[in-house]
């Protein structure tokens, strides 16, 4: 057994923790208080052209080649400075992963390279529905063939990075009288497209730099081959690609509890109270052993999950159970961070009370800590069935 | 055009150092590594040169150290390094200056190297000697701690930082060596595609005893953390004095004044 990274993972690790302590952090409290979207912008362009929007992609369409570990790395790295840059690196990778699994050469040869070199600063997931967020089988936006087009009516929501996102990868239903799942299908739809109305961005509690939006499709009228994969078989489809989406965000998650609790223990060996520093109680300590524990078994549930994915072999249930463990850890230790902080932990004039509004939705979005059970638990008991 | 670019692996400067057994070191067993900072300028500048002459140069990185500085060796042909030699030597640190440059020419003698980047000093130990001892051997001309560099029909131009914030230009002729130091140039971050694709070019191996039997000239006796001292040194008297004491000192021991 050998838990090291190899030199190339390494050398990726390094890059992205280089590049997020001098480019990401010292814009993050900015993007977070008033935003900046060029600067953000510049800097998913500046990520693209070092080749981290398609780790695990292949080379022909733009992609890095470097593999699934490398990117779960990547992912913590940029955590660490800024994690609405991470949530869309994260997206990005999803939406070029999927594109790559299940386009058709024409598809994967004209958006892939476009989101992998920055020319789209974006691809987006449009998955969610106001009926449809943990039980994404129930949405109702539809699309029918209507002469040499599809005809898409409804509407998405919680949808990242939409006003920037130059593609959107999108699920409607294509078979009413199908058996619920069944009927479900995936389209590629270009930003610009008439009837593709970008709604209103949420006012998030954290992550404020990544729009998040509504979209609208109004009669959006889209090429008969912007149909992706099998007519009917999108759903099966959004599974499984979701189950690389919860790497990414279970190592956006690590980073974001390792970056609050490597702040908060460095305070508190500075921090003094009734003569000491609060280091030396063991109040604290408990907080930095429970917190590194946990972040630390994070780490290994990742890398695992990342290895088996990596390998080709069946990883949906470990990413599951890295993406639960490590959003609940990160959260945990992002609450612990603001309490060594005290008062100044609730202040913005500390970090840590963006780290743990950042992490808040790590244990919501790509698939809830419930729904994360209830797939470890199905995996689990479909073989004693 | 034949480039040579000697770097170092290095500890990761915020670690924590602890003498090792021996006390004639500091204990690896617990430290990240990385490239000496000032061997990054040295193949970024290396990098540029090559891209301004349209590909042209090939690119040799050259590294002494043990198994793990393939580490370090593959960021730099990531950055833009053609092929590497990395000369194996489990105890590279127990060799001084003179022996590692010795090492790095009797490689280099053969191999009609036109111009030979390293960085300035090494992170770790800092001795600044083994750039200028190479060239020595080598007997071609050498600049050190450059700042500025640019290239023109077989003659480089350099900036050097000298003492006291006053720079210097100097003009060489190739084959030449010279030694970067900070500002000359922002290294680039390598891209991953670059770093995946160096797997693929070629790192010689050599081990250190194929290359020198130099006795060393200077033995290392002891190694030790400096003893803790007070808490810095205290102005004390009239208000007037003090300025001047401390601007006496600013101007004397920083360039904050300069």
């Amino acid at each position: 057994m050998f838990l090291d990274l190899t030199e190339e993972q390494k050398l990726i690790q390094e890059t992205a923790r280089n590049f997020a302590r001098s480019e990401l952090e010292p814009l993050a409290a900015k993007l977070d208080r008033e935003g900046d979207r060029p600067a953000f912008l510049a800097n998913l362009k500046k990520l693209a052209e070092l080749g981290f929007m398609g780790l695990n992609v292949q080379g022909e369409y733009g992609g890095s080649e470097a593999g699934v570990v490398a990117f779960s790395v990547a992912m913590t790295e940029i955590a660490r400075a800024c994690a609405s840059t991470a949530v869309t690196v994260s997206v990005n990778n999803m939406v070029c992963e999927v594109i790559q699994a299940i386009g058709s050469q024409e598809q994967k040869e004209k958006y892939i390279p476009r989101i992998c070199s920055g020319a789209y600063a974006a691809g987006s997931f449009a998955l969610t529905e106001t009926g449809a967020g943990s039980d994404p089988a129930g949405m109702t936006t539809t699309a029918l063939l209507d002469g040499d087009s599809w005809v898409l009516n409804g509407s998405k929501i919680f949808i990242t990075s939409a006003p920037y996102a130059g593609v959107f990868v999108v699920w409607a239903v294509t078979d009413r009288e199908a058996p619920k799942g069944k009927g479900i299908s995936c389209f590629l739809v270009e930003q610009g497209t008439p009837g593709l109305v970008i709604g209103k961005q949420e006012e998030k509690t954290g992550q404020h730099a990544s729009a998040t939006n509504e979209l609208v499709f109004d009669n959006c009228r889209i090429p008969k081959d912007a149909l992706m994969g099998k007519l009917n078989d999108g759903f099966r489809i959004a599974v499984a690609e979701l189950g690389g989406g919860r790497i990414g965000i279970g190592s956006l998650a690590l980073g974001v509890g390792l970056a609050a609790m490597d702040y908060a223990t460095r305070y508190s060996a500075e921090r003094v109270q009734f003569g000491q520093k609060i280091s030396s109680f063991q109040a604290i300590q408990w907080k930095i052993a429970d917190s590194y524990t946990e972040l630390e078994a994070a780490r290994l549930l990742l890398m695992n999950a990342a290895f088996r994915k990596e390998s080709g072999r069946p990883f949906a249930k470990e990413a599951s159970m890295a993406k639960l463990f490590a959003t609940e850890a990160a959260n945990r230790a992002c609450y612990d961070a603001v309490q060594m902080l005290g008062g100044y932990g609730y202040t913005a004039d500390f970090p840590v009370e963006r780290y743990a509004r950042d992490v808040r939705i790590t244990s919501i979005y790509e698939g809830t800590s419930e729904i994360q059970r209830l797939i470890i638990a199905r995996e689990i008991l479909k073989n004693l069935s | 055009m034949k480039i040579l670019v000697c770097i170092k692996q290095v500890p990761d400067m915020e670690s924590r150092f602890r003498p090792n057994g021996e006390k004639t070191w500091y204990d690896e067993s617990d430290l990240a590594f990385r490239m000496n900072e000032y061997d990054e300028y040295a193949v970024e500048q290396a990098v540029q040169l090559k891209e301004q002459l349209g590909g042209e140069p090939e690119i040799t990185v050259l590294s002494i150290g043990p198994e793990r500085t393939v580490e370090a060796i593959k960021k730099a042909l990531a950055m833009g390094g053609d092929r590497a030699v990395h000369i194996r030597d489990d105890r590279y640190y127990q060799k001084d200056p003179w022996q590692i440059a010795s090492m790095i020419a009797s490689y280099a003698k053969g191999e009609g190297f036109d111009l030979i980047f390293t960085g300035m000093q090494s992170q770790d130990r800092g001795s600044a000697q083994v750039g200028v001892i190479v060239a020595e051997l080598l007997g071609v001309s050498c600049a050190t701690t450059l700042v500025g560099f640019s290239y023109d029909g077989g003659t480089i131009t350099v900036k050097r930082e000298l003492e006291g914030g006053i720079k210097g230009v100097a003009k060489l002729k190739l084959p030449a060596l010279v030694t970067c130091q900070l500002g000359l140039n922002t290294p680039r971050y390598p891209t991953l595609p670059n770093i995946m694709k160096a797997k693929k070019k070629e790192i010689a191996s050599l081990t250190a005893a194929e290359l020198t039997g130099e006795a060393e000239l200077t033995a290392t006796a002891a190694i030790y953390p400096p003893a803790k001292k007070g808490g810095g040194l205290v102005l004390e008297g009239e208000i007037g004095a003090q300025v001047d004491r401390l601007m006496g000192i600013l101007k004397e021991k920083t360039a904050v004044l300069r």
